[in-house]
């Protein structure tokens, strides 16, 4: 058993994601970050879905009723166990009793929190993550006591072999979306040289960009939209949809990030700058 | 082979395909596009899943696609094999209880006064039509329903009310629908249905699925109140044929 004696910013439990029910207007989910997220259970042999906590800027104060082991990739976020710093990206050792605490993270936007055997809460259609309206908790909440498995750590011994994302790199690889064909030279122009800055209105649903498109696109009749889908609305604003995202729209998709990409947006925040690199898929 | 396919192919993503068809949404399309996604489901091996919407779907492979135009291929010779006009009619038609009392129709006085028409004639209208579900999406369990009497259109809200509660029946553009549950939402509410849109810890969390039909029927707040506070609400859920 963890207690949660602090909550941090935004602090919620992640699996891989909720798979097969978008027909039924269910979002995806799942880590902001899956390649942070894959190493914290990779660093722990444990299952490639087990569940993890995203730390969203700021991590909580957790006390651990009992020994296991911990391990914490993503964003660059100083952790203290009793009075001692940890480091990141390996196994760390719990003992019953030991408190844990983060502080605000000074590069990058999510870390993962990962545990021996995943975190075991709810499972609402098949995943763990925490989604509004559709799991009983959205976030970790304060005092709250999230149950753990006992499990024996069997050291994996390999890591780190494949090299990590590069989360100062401002270039988002995309493709081309089925409507930027319905863009002009200039929006083209701009959308492929300007370096964006990420709004205020950025989280689990979306990323917002402050800098506009001059163009104004017809809606389309509403289809498909998921995570990584790039909407250019009224107004002119992009939107970078993120794990959260409703599963259908009708604003024009000018482009599709890559993979790579959205776990690299997960680790943008509030005036940090992004750049398109279009990328031809054949 | 003269005939032209309806369809074009858009690669979006390495995993993906997406096929547009350009034309209205119709029902018939719809019919189309329900009968295809099956049939792909069935005949291609790989694919994570296929979701729609009004003129497109959107086919997602677990892997990156190497053979492109073998794809192509499979997918064209399916559609031309598949026969269209025999497509067994299996839809279902849901009719569900709505109270328009002004508790809940918060926004019945505004719409009527502006389209021009009594609030009983509103309601009158509203539960006479046949919806079609399209598809599901925006949340969890809402569905997209085609069908609204042209005299209700009315447009959303220019803000977006922040607590749109959970049941409640609206008109919003040239659509009406039921929101699954609280959300901020911009269309204009017009009843509340007591008959819950998803459970998501229910085997099929949404009773209804694209191709069904929905209709409505009015209860007072009693009634309401009543179904909400039976055990198995979904028995007051009228399936037909």
């Amino acid at each position: 058993m963890i207690e949660v004696l602090k909550t941090g910013w935004h602090n919620t439990i992640q699996d891989l994601g909720r798979f097969g029910y978008q027909e039924l207007g269910v979002p995806s989910s799942g880590a902001m970050d899956l390649n942070a997220f894959t190493w914290a259970n990779k660093l722990l042999n444990n299952p490639s879905n087990a569940s993890c906590i995203e730390m969203t800027i700021k991590g909580p104060t957790l006390k651990f009723h009992q020994p296991t082991y911990i391990t914490i990739t993503g964003a660059t976020m100083p952790a203290m166990l009793n009075s001692n710093t940890v480091k990141m990206y390996r196994p760390i050792k719990i003992q019953k009793g030991d408190v844990l605490q983060f502080s605000n993270v000074t590069s990058g936007c999510r870390a993962y929190l990962g545990i021996l055997g995943g975190f075991e809460t709810e499972i609402i259609l098949s995943s763990k993550s925490q989604y509004k309206g559709l799991t009983l908790h959205d976030q970790i909440d304060k005092k709250s006591l999230i149950p753990i498995k006992e499990v024996p750590f069997i050291p994996k011994g390999a890591v780190l072999k494949t090299p990590l994302i590069d989360y100062q790199s401002i270039f988002l690889k995309s493709y081309k979306g089925p409507e930027y064909k319905l863009l002009n030279t200039q929006s083209k122009n701009r959308i492929k040289t300007l370096t964006f800055t990420v709004s205020r209105n950025n989280n689990r649903m979306g990323v917002h960009l402050e800098e506009k498109i001059n163009q104004k696109l017809p809606e389309i009749w509403s289809c498909p939209s998921l995570p990584g889908t790039v909407q250019l609305t009224p107004d002119g604003t992009l939107i970078l949809l993120m794990r959260d995202a409703q599963v259908t729209g009708g604003y024009p998709r000018i482009l599709q990030l890559s993979d790579d990409a959205i776990n690299l947006l997960a680790q943008k925040t509030t005036k940090d700058q992004i750049k398109f690199e279009i990328k031809a898929l054949h | 082979m003269n005939k032209t396919l309806p369809f074009t192919f858009f690669q979006m993503h390495p995993n993906m395909i997406l096929l547009e068809w350009q034309q209205e949404p119709s029902s018939g399309l719809l019919q189309e596009l329900l009968f295809l996604k099956k049939n792909v489901k069935e005949h291609f091996n790989g694919i994570s899943q296929i979701t729609q919407g009004y003129c497109s779907l959107l086919i997602q492979w677990k892997d990156a696609i190497t053979n492109l135009s073998d794809i192509k291929n499979k997918l064209i010779f399916l559609y031309w094999s598949l026969d269209f006009t025999s497509i067994p009619e299996k839809s279902k038609h849901w009719n569900l209880p709505v109270c328009y009392d002004k508790f809940f129709a918060i926004d019945l006085e505004l719409l009527s006064s502006k389209i021009k028409l009594s609030k009983d004639a509103v309601i009158s209208i509203h539960t006479q039509s046949i919806y079609k579900v399209y598809f599901i999406g925006f949340l969890p369990g809402f569905l997209y329903l085609e069908g609204l009497n042209s005299r209700l259109f009315f447009p959303r809200k220019e803000s977006p009310r922040m607590d749109t509660p959970k049941g409640a029946v609206a008109i919003g553009g040239k659509q009406t629908g039921i929101y699954p549950n609280q959300s901020p939402g911009g269309w204009n509410i017009i009843g509340n249905t007591p008959i819950p849109l998803f459970d998501p810890n229910k085997k099929n969390p949404c009773f209804a699925v694209p191709g069904d039909t929905v209709s409505f029927y009015p209860i007072t707040i009693e009634e309401h109140q009543l179904i909400l506070t039976n055990g198995n609400p979904l028995s007051y859920l009228k399936e037909k044929k």
